[in-house]
């Protein structure tokens, strides 16, 4: 009964009612809408920072990263592989070996990081293969290309084609070196990276380094980059003992801390439009009781108690809040489905930005994830409730007989 | 004004001990100038122990002055024929493998020269120790000289003091220790087995301990020095390097 007689109380004075909703429907839309594009961004920077280099899950031998001492080093292990392989969170791994050395070309020598890799497995984790901007990427791994950073190719002055020495200290104590041939460039907007990073492959390096057959890391991709951490533990138990795995959120503190901080930020914008939304829903349903003193006062004269009159009010207000949420719902994922789709390109005005480690690419993409619907539904509907409480008391307080005589 | 306090200060900071301090650095000099004469070829026996292998080379060395220096490994045969040239402040090594020079980079000078203990810059630095620092007398006995040297102000070097022990009444290098900028030992370096050759009295060994890694170890050990010998700038040359 009380349903009914508050669905009809909403429509009494539709013009009033629609207006509420559809401040309800836009602020759940756009909120919906700019937290998938906030998503989108910050999925787009952490895919750029873990895809240059990292991946988001790092198996080393315990304490490898600390140092990175080369003798920390461990055997490929094909159960650990095959495991790997089977996970459907797993979107790929590589296997690495890594170096420090001189890099060297005619007069010109730097230091440098090499990373022995199989080229078909590193593109699995790292974007280093997409982000080219001269020649060609690893063709095989036994060969003896590299591809360097474009701030090292231009201190040495290289293009492909162009010959290189390593020189570094093996594993034996001996001078290990080599010649190696320029295959590609990359450019990946990181500074570090791309003043000393050198892809080399995996078996060219385990001889130079004398560390045949020898790893140091398997950088792990996984579908949910966001939520790597939750899959550490899961990975962690089928180690051998004295290796360890780390997370990107180790890897890249500062990374981290830019993600923690645009959930600081979700928290508050989500406030600031609620605010004015409950405000808006307050404003309705206050002036919907207030012109109804009369009719509530013959209400209660008839019988009906104070609480009822509440729950009529209160069931208004929520039922206006269920409504908007559901069509709120409706747009939000409608714009977020088209922003996920066709997107805005920004690179005509911004150019890509570096920021805590990662590029943030000038396009504004939106990207699905559950939470940044569900909050803002729950938290609609109990703005309503809240906005519907005032009103909702104020009409229970009224006295019968003064509220008739009410003009 | 400023400029002429400054250099009244100075002459007054130098007044204080003028003698004494001329004195160690020229006794410094000596001492490292046994080891150079004007020329000389030597060739020794490199032994490093690290904590994960040994191993040992044999190479002969030439040196100029203090400026010019060629080292050419002779053994073991895997390594034969790599080189180190240092000209000035220049390092140079040669790597017959892939039969290329590669000039060592200011940023790897602190590298390990040939896998051992002494860095490059040892190589570059260490016979100048008495243009770069400034000397105070520790200790004073019969058996040896303990001098405290201090970098000067503008001195590029690495180490923030180092402790030379010089032994009497030969004045030969006794045990040689490095510090770091915090003040804290980073390495020693032994000096023995004292022969008397060509008319110069010098240590054949020198032991280089890091003091951070007790199981380790570099020793060089001359096997045979001849000083003074015929040679001129243009042997130290890249051509020459490579040879």
């Amino acid at each position: 009964m009380l349903l009914r007689l508050a669905s009809r109380n909403l429509w009494r004075n539709k013009r009033r009612t629609l207006l509420t909703l559809s401040a309800m429907v836009v602020s759940l839309a756009l909120l919906t809408l700019s937290l998938g594009v906030f998503s989108g961004m910050l999925v787009d920077i952490l895919a750029s920072t873990t895809g240059q280099y990292h991946g988001h899950l790092v198996v080393t031998a315990e304490g490898y990263l600390d140092d990175r001492d080369m003798y920390r080093s461990f055997a490929p292990d094909p159960q650990l592989r095959q495991r790997l392989e089977a996970d459907a969170s797993v979107t790929g791994f590589s296997e690495r070996l890594r170096g420090f050395g001189l890099i060297s070309h005619r007069e010109s020598s730097y230091p440098a990081e090499l990373l022995g890799i199989h080229p078909e497995m590193e593109q699995t984790v790292t974007s280093l293969h997409r982000q080219l901007v001269e020649g060609d990427y690893l063709a095989d791994s036994n060969g003896a290309g590299a591809v360097l950073g474009s701030g090292l190719a231009r201190k040495l002055d290289v293009r492909p084609g162009d010959e290189l020495v390593f020189v570094t200290q093996a594993a034996d104590g001996s001078i290990g070196n080599d010649l190696l041939t320029v295959r590609g460039i990359f450019r990946t907007g990181h500074t570090g990276h791309d003043n000393s990073l050198v892809l080399v492959p995996q078996q060219w390096l385990q001889r130079v380094m004398a560390l045949g057959g020898a790893l140091h890391e398997i950088a792990v991709a996984v579908d949910e980059p966001l939520r790597a951490a939750e899959y550490r533990p899961r990975l962690a138990e089928h180690l051998a003992n004295g290796m360890a795995v780390t997370g990107w959120g180790d890897l890249l503190p500062e990374m981290r801390e830019a993600i923690a901080s645009f959930d600081v930020s979700r928290l508050i914008f989500v406030c600031i439009l609620y605010i004015a939304t409950g405000l808006g829903i307050l404003n309705t349903v206050f002036m919907s009781v207030m012109e109804r003193t009369r009719e509530f006062g013959i209400l209660m004269a008839l019988g009906l108690r104070p609480a009822q009159v509440r729950r009529l009010v209160l069931l208004e207000s929520f039922l206006l809040g269920a409504l908007g949420t559901l069509l709120g719902l409706a747009c939000g994922l409608g714009l977020n489905y088209w922003m996920s789709r066709v997107g805005i390109d920004l690179s005509s005005w911004i150019t890509p930005v570096t920021y805590a480690g990662g590029t943030i690419q000038p396009r504004l993409k939106a990207i699905f994830e559950a939470r940044n619907f569900i909050d803002p539904a729950w938290l609609l509907l109990v703005v309503s409730l809240l906005a519907g409480f005032f009103p909702a008391r104020r009409a229970a307080k009224l006295q019968p007989v003064e509220a008739i005589r009410e003009e | 004004m400023s400029k002429r306090i400054f250099l009244l200060v100075l002459s007054v900071v130098f007044m204080a001990q003028p003698a004494l301090s001329a004195d160690l650095q020229k006794l410094v000099r000596k001492v490292e100038e046994q080891y150079m004469g004007l020329s000389s070829k030597s060739r020794m026996a490199m032994s490093i122990r690290s904590e994960h292998w040994e191993r040992s080379l044999v190479m002969d060395a030439w040196s100029l002055g203090r400026d010019h220096f060629l080292v050419r490994i002779v053994e073991p045969a895997k390594e034969r024929d790599v080189a180190t040239l240092k000209v000035d402040n220049e390092v140079w090594n040669y790597l017959p493998k892939v039969d290329r020079v590669i000039k060592v980079p200011p940023s790897m000078m602190g590298g390990a020269w040939m896998g051992s203990h002494i860095t490059n810059d040892d190589l570059v630095k260490a016979n100048k120790i008495d243009e770069d620092y400034t000397f105070a007398l520790l200790e004073e006995t019969k058996e040896r000289y303990l001098i405290e040297c201090v970098p000067k102000p503008d001195a590029v070097v690495v180490w923030g003091k180092i402790v030379y022990e010089i032994l009497r009444p030969l004045e030969v290098p006794g045990t040689v220790s490095y510090y770091d900028e915090e003040m804290v030992k980073v390495r020693d370096m032994v000096f023995d087995e004292v022969r008397k050759i060509d008319g110069r009295t010098i240590p054949l060994r020198m032991t280089i301990r890091p003091v951070d890694e007790p199981q380790e170890s570099t020793v060089i050990r001359y096997s045979d020095i001849d000083f003074d010998i015929r040679i001129d700038k243009s042997f130290f040359s890249l051509r020459n390097l490579k040879r």
